[in-house]
């Protein structure tokens, strides 16, 4: 068949050839190491069937039957989570917000364990993005703060940063790191930050490119001729990105840290042109975020309770819930809380009936009292994601799904009709 | 199923048809309006009561990226409104910027039920035609923003109007869009620079054109294409303080360019209010010598024909600045730090748009001076036909504001009372205070769907409510015959927030100021057909050259499939065979 | 015995290696390999007096687990690394400091050598976890 798009990461690659023989792809072109996994393997380690926990045993059911024991989960929840969603198409989603919205439960994706600091920044203080053709097309100084691409966007840099620039000559990749990342190994530049001090470093940089003197040697592991240097590097590009990892997100200040790199680029904004970028990783995060936003209002952590959204990360943000010993049944969808969650979260997860649905056997497969299996987005099944810069793009389908294996927003779809059901709603 | 009303006893201002206040019945038939109705059949007797055909509204921000940008930007907007769940309709947030679903229930409970998305880069519809099966109770259509995009500057550099023709029928096929917007012509090319422009007749990095150039050949374009939509306009200059010149040189360069069928208009100039700022005699561009430019541009608008024009009207509160002109934006926020978002898209806006939260203040002269503009100028122009109600929504204020501002149109008593309210030297900078004229329900009729109907190039199925046009009907509580509306403002904006029916496509979806029913809506798109010869050139072009040259994404990937638009787009033909390869 | 353990600051991130393994198949054994360690520096591992490869155990005020213990380039001395997963997630914290993100980065551990102990698979971990919260 045709170019396909890779729904692993939030780069969306939508050069990759597939080839498919007798209903299975037999090779992958293009893609990265990851992209070949998602891919090849796609069929590998499935969950085949669906499973109800019965006296400590998964138990093969039907399709309905699993859906039945679902729907009685959600229903006689008194303060249901679901979540997940950032690995499944836009119209899975949509079905997650309704099911909700029904039972007054709570849905949160997986932003709020990623970017979620980034947007509480964004609340504060608005950000100027970057669209990554255009990067490709003008940047002339790319700076990954906190971000190893290497690793977990594996085709960014080749794609968006060493490639040819319509209306750019010369470009300088850096990298700010507490580490030497992978990443920083092939920049023309690793700057070294002291870990858990990013902040007073895009804050110290943000004195210098406005014009004040800061009587220190150094701040966070940096020596103020360093620092000088690279506030100067940044004033002279014509156009300049950051593109920002979790080494922000997820260090101490979190959105603070955030905050700081925007407002230093809304600064840098007068001396030239500067944006900065999220790197998302799930491959529909950033569709999660749109979708969730122009259906509830909020971009995570939201609440029916009221019967109206309502939002506030660390309350109805999934690790809060679950830590909070706040929810009593959890539907996840295309994630895997039990091996991505902290240890208090993940206790809770053991306490309370979970309803899984995903294409794979994962951890939280291990924990969960009824497993329905799913049709890989963007391999068995078609619908939109959106790639980290906000560009939404058509997912293919590539192969059929096993037998009575439906995708995501099928069975939350069953799911719902059955729970309107039982409420008679 | 054939599915059939009556809607008895309508006291009826259908303006299309010449219908000022007589009482008449409507009857429908499977989503149409039809001569009569025989046999069996809902009969509603509305009583009496003001009918209007479904209001159409055609500047308004309810879809796509940038939205849904400002809307995760803001949730101390999002918490201001909220509506629970229902039955049959979804739960609401927003007031500035509502969510998809409160969207469409508070536009059919004006007893609106066609909005135009006036600011999508092609690139991205996808997302607006995902979006759109969240916004109940409307149609729509989506306009492109083209006049900054790659592609254009190389075929306006090229001289080549047939090529930019092609590429703008290839962008409303391919994206499923129904015309094309300009927005700060060059100006957001320009940012990409960090830079601006600031004339007509400035350069624009990159390339050898001006704007004036890239206006002139897209207003050619759209031309020869015989678009139902005429040249969408954000001009240069928009927000500053003496703009209303650059916006009369900018029409006037649009003057004579031949438009085959639309009654000579060449374009259409969106959100007045912004670009019709004048300065106090002898006063230069800050911010404190602004004065309304309202009476002089009416008076243009007066003497020349060749274009139309929706208000912006501004409004006091929150608000929420969100355009497709991105510089514009960073300077307000220089001047306002509040929050400032920028958001570049591929090649198509390549310095990007904006947002800007921002409040209106009846403290503020300029506020004031902005606030009155409008007013001055809707309420001195010959033909309110050329002329369409809008705030810019969520510019000039959210949408939910249309019955204050029609009770500013209609009251010169509402007038007289807030031109109290506002800052005090407000007066001498405009001259609304010495105003009398007031708008009809008969001139509410045609700048609220009417007129916009007609501009949008679809009055044969809108805006009125004769034979053959969709059965969107808005029934008003308010006997006309029994009150001066123009001495009782307060029930104008009583009688117009909350309809007393509104029927979209034959079914009630909105009954005594409440959403009953989430009905699915159509957009409106425009398929044009070209020489197979330059369809042919300008496919490989975009296919071959200009999509892997300046995008980073696959060709193939561009066009919004079939899957999203079976059984809700709703193409308008179009034949431009004689544009030469 | 009485084991030297090293101070150190713990990070958390992806890896190649772990996102692959996790697409294929997180209950596979390379899945395991891939995320069931703790990344070092040259002189920590000879002050920890552990091969490379051998097992040592990770200690924080939210918990502690038993991985392998590998040297990396590109890892300072004072940092421990984690490839984010389960065995990561058995010694970080749920606050999130009303913000939703728990912390994954910056966390103070002791990495202390754990001669003869096994690394538990990721389901032993789990049901470990499950247990603690019974």
């Amino acid at each position: 068949m045709g170019r396909v798009i890779c729904s692993f990461c939030g780069c969306l690659c939508d050069d990759i050839e597939v080839g498919v023989q007798d209903g299975r792809i037999v090779s992958v072109r293009n893609a990265c190491a990851l992209g070949r996994v998602r891919f090849l393997e796609w069929d590998r380690d499935r969950l085949r069937h669906p499973t109800v926990l019965r006296g400590g045993e998964y138990v093969q059911v039907p399709l309905s039957e699993a859906i039945d024991r679902a729907a009685e989960i959600v229903s006689s929840a008194r303060r249901l989570l679901v979540y997940g969603l950032s690995s499944t198409e836009n119209d899975a989603h949509r079905e997650a917000y309704r099911l909700a919205e029904l039972v007054g439960g709570v849905v949160d994706n997986t932003s709020s364990v990623c970017h979620g600091p980034s947007i509480l920044a964004v609340q504060q203080s608005g950000i100027p993005v970057v669209s990554l053709a255009e990067v490709r097309n003008r940047a002339d100084l790319v700076i990954y703060w906190g971000a190893n691409p290497v690793a977990a966007h594996p085709r960014h840099i080749q794609r968006f940063v060493r490639a040819e620039g319509a209306f750019v000559r010369d470009r300088e990749l850096w990298v700010v790191d507490v580490r030497r990342s992978e990443t920083a190994r092939v920049a023309d530049r690793f700057v070294r930050v002291q870990p858990g001090s990013d902040l007073e470093v895009l804050s110290a940089l943000r004195a210098i490119v406005n014009g004040h003197t800061l009587d220190v040697s150094s701040v966070g592991g940096l020596a103020m001729s360093e620092l000088s240097e690279l506030a100067e590097r940044m004033q002279s590009a014509q156009y300049g990105v950051i593109f920002f990892g979790l080494g922000l997100t997820q260090t101490g200040g979190r959105h603070h840290n955030v905050d700081a790199a925007i407002r230093l680029v809304q600064d840098l904004n007068s001396h030239a042109r500067w944006g900065l970028l999220p790197m998302r990783g799930h491959y529909n995060v950033t569709g999660a975020n749109d979708t969730s936003t122009w259906q509830t209002g909020y971009p995570f952590a939201v609440d029916f309770a009221r019967g109206y959204p309502r939002y506030q990360p660390g309350e109805y943000s999934a690790v809060d819930m679950l830590v909070n010993r706040e929810c009593d049944a959890v539907v996840n969808v295309a994630a895997d809380p039990a091996a991505h969650f902290p240890r208090e979260a993940v206790r809770h997860l053991g306490r309370i009936p979970v309803v899984n649905i995903d294409p794979k056997k994962n951890m939280t497969s291990l924990v969960a009292s009824v497993n329905i299996p799913a049709a890989v987005a963007g391999v068995e099944c078609d619908g939109i994601a959106v790639r980290m810069d906000g560009l939404p793009l058509y997912l293919k389908k590539a192969v059929d799904p096993p037998p009575d294996v439906l995708p995501d927003r099928e069975v939350l779809a069953e799911i719902y009709v059955k729970v309107a059901e039982e409420l008679g709603r | 199923m054939t599915r059939s009303m009556v809607l008895k006893d309508c006291c009826l201002y259908d303006p299309v048809n010449g219908v000022a206040g007589e009482h008449v019945d409507i009857c429908i038939r499977d989503g149409r309006v039809v001569e009569r109705e025989a046999g069996q059949t809902e009969v509603i007797d509305v009583g009496g009561r003001l009918v209007m055909p479904g209001g159409v509204d055609i500047h308004s921000h309810i879809m796509g990226s940038k939205l849904v940008h400002a809307r995760a930007m803001c949730p101390e907007d999002q918490r201001l409104h909220t509506q629970a769940m229902t039955g049959t309709t979804r739960s609401g947030t927003g007031h500035t910027l509502p969510n998809s679903f409160a969207i469409g229930y508070r536009y059919s409970v004006m007893g609106y039920t066609t909005v135009v998305e006036p600011a999508v880069p092609p690139v991205r519809a996808l997302g607006c035609w995902d979006e759109f099966r969240d916004v109940p109770n409307i149609d729509s259509a989506l306009l492109a923003m083209l006049s900054n995009s790659t592609i254009t500057m190389h075929y306006v550099e090229q001289g080549d109007i047939s090529g930019l023709a092609g590429y703008i029928a290839w962008t409303l096929r391919v994206a499923g869009t129904f015309g094309v917007k300009v927005v700060n012509p060059g100006g957001v090319y320009a940012w990409a620079h960090g830079e601006n422009v600031t004339r007509l007749d400035s350069p624009v990095p990159d390339w050898d054109v001006t704007p004036r150039e890239i206006l002139r050949s897209m207003c050619m374009a759209v031309g020869e294409l015989n678009l139902p939509h005429p040249l969408h306009v954000h001009p240069i200059n928009l927000g500053r303080v003496g703009n209303v010149e650059t916006t009369i040189a900018t029409l006037d360069a649009l003057k004579g360019i031949s438009t085959r069928t639309r009654g000579g208009s060449a374009a259409h100039l969106a959100h007045m209010s912004f670009e019709c700022l004048s300065s106090v005699e002898g006063g230069g561009t800050e911010w404190r010598d602004i004065a309304s430019g309202g009476t002089v541009f009416a008076r243009y608008m007066n003497r020349n024909r060749h274009f139309t024009v929706d208000l912006g009207q501004v409004t006091f509160g929150p608000v929420t600045t969100l355009t497709g002109d991105g510089p514009f934006e960073a300077e307000l926020f220089r001047t306002v730090h509040t929050k400032w978002s920028n958001l570049p898209v591929d090649s198509e806006l390549p310095g990007g748009g904006g947002v800007v939260p921002l409040r209106f203040s009846p403290k503020s002269l300029t506020h004031s001076v902005q606030w009155a503009t409008p007013l001055e100028f809707a309420l001195s122009i010959d033909d309110i036909w050329r002329c369409v109600l809008t705030t810019d929504s969520p510019n000039g204020g959210p949408f939910t504001k249309y019955p204050l501002v029609i009770s500013w149109l209609m009251s010169r008593r509402q007038r007289e009372a807030w031109l109290d309210a506002v800052h005090e030297k407000t007066s001498r900078r405009t001259a609304l205070a010495s105003i009398d004229r007031e708008w009809s329900l008969y001139d509410v009729a045609v700048a609220t769907r009417a007129a916009p109907a007609k501009i949008l190039g679809v009055s044969k199925w809108k805006g009125h409510l004769g034979p053959g046009a969709d059965a969107d009907v808005a029934v008003y509580d308010l006997r006309p015959e029994e009150v001066d509306l123009a001495h009782n403002p307060t029930l104008v904006l009583r009688a117009l927030s909350r309809t007393y029916l509104t029927i979209k496509g034959g079914e009630v979806v909105a009954r005594e100021g409440r959403a009953i029913k989430s009905v699915g809506g159509r957009l409106w798109t425009c398929h044009v057909e070209l020489d197979s010869e330059l369809a042919g050139r300008v496919e490989s072009e975009m296919e071959e050259e200009f999509i892997p040259r300046w995008y980073a994404h696959a060709p193939e990937n561009y066009a919004v499939p079939d899957r999203y638009r079976t059984g809700i787009e709703r193409a308008v033909h179009r034949e431009a065979m004689d544009i030469r390869p | 015995m009485t084991s030297v353990g090293v101070r150190l600051l713990l990070v958390t991130g992806r890896t190649v290696r772990q996102g692959r393994a996790l697409e294929s198949g997180k209950l596979q054994q390379e899945y395991m390999d891939s995320v069931a360690v703790c990344e070092v520096d040259r002189t920590t591992l000879r002050v920890l007096g552990v091969t490379d490869g051998g097992p040592v155990r990770v200690e924080t005020i939210h918990g502690s687990v038993v991985v392998r213990c590998r040297v990396r380039e590109g890892v300072d001395p004072g940092i421990a690394f984690m490839p984010c997963g389960p065995y990561a997630n058995a010694v970080t914290g749920g606050h999130t400091a009303t913000t939703g993100m728990p912390e994954f980065k910056g966390i103070d551990a002791v990495v202390l050598p754990a001669p003869g102990e096994g690394v538990p698979t990721p389901e032993e971990l789990l049901r470990a976890q499950l247990e603690e919260g019974a």
